[in-house]
């Protein structure tokens, strides 16, 4: 089985996932995202051991690399969620400073 | 003094486009039943998949009520407005044709017995789709209780 190849597929979901939203995203959030892509990769390696010693068959292989993609999207989605909020947060901050500012100068 | 005169006016048109966009960045509020909802149905689902590696008949019923209870919470995610990510990921748990909770039960369907070892590995899969969804769950608190802070300082 060619590990980085999958990993490499996972990225392409997560990416797909994501769209223009990753470049955005601050440095936390891009390292959390790699150490999940770390986290899949340890589990990868454990279930081609188990495929190769014969714990596993092919197709629950499959069915367990798949779910890791599936859980690769929602992730991804965790992640688009949060920096939302952050965002929001963010330009509530900016009307509020602003506001703020005009009423100084008008009043 | 032209500037002073605009700069008001200035200001004024970037907190109306920020406002104007905010729609952009809006998500749902926290909201304690989908939080509650998905503990709970967590839980259900690490007891029934414990039973994975015995036939699929003797639990039939068991799985039906986690899969009903999954689609009624799709149902209600879909009807909270600003709530794309969590129908999202709500959904992709729902979907048999996708590999976490209603997938893996739909293999086991198939199946009829499941190997203990994909069963153990598929449960750390489902749980941590779980806790992804709790936790954004969870950061919606703090937005909410932040935006209930400013609407009641406004009010004093």
């Amino acid at each position: 089985m060619d590990i980085d190849a999958i990993i490499r597929e996972l990225k392409g979901t997560l990416l797909n996932t994501l769209g223009d939203h990753y470049d955005g995203f601050k440095k936390a959030t891009k390292a959390d995202l790699e150490a999940f892509l770390k986290a899949s990769e340890g589990k990868l390696s454990r279930w081609t051991m188990l495929l190769a010693n014969g714990d596993l068959s092919i197709d629950d292989y499959e069915w367990l690399v798949q779910s890791q993609k599936d859980l690769m999207e929602m992730k991804a989605l965790q992640q688009m969620g949060i920096s939302k909020i952050s965002l929001g947060h963010f330009k509530n901050k900016v009307v509020k400073t602003l506001v703020g500012i005009i009423k100084g100068l008008l009043l | 003094m032209i500037l002073q005169r605009a700069f008001p006016m200035l200001l004024s048109s970037i907190c109306l486009t920020l406002v104007m966009g905010c729609g952009t960045f809006k998500s749902a509020l926290y909201d304690q039943h989908s939080y509650q909802k998905a503990v709970e149905i967590k839980v259900d689902a690490a007891r029934l998949m414990d039973k994975a590696s015995e036939p699929y008949s003797n639990h039939t019923q068991h799985a039906e009520e986690v899969l009903a209870e999954l689609d009624k919470m799709v149902i209600y995610e879909a009807n909270k407005p600003n709530n794309s990510i969590s129908l999202r990921m709500w959904k992709i748990l729902a979907d048999s044709d996708k590999n976490l909770l209603a997938g893996f039960i739909k293999k086991w369907e198939a199946d009829g017995t499941l190997n203990p070892i994909l069963v153990s590995e598929a449960q750390s899969q489902v749980a941590e789709a779980f806790d992804l969804l709790i936790q954004y769950e969870g950061k919606k608190e703090k937005a909410t209780e932040d935006s209930l802070i400013t609407l009641i300082l406004k009010k004093e």
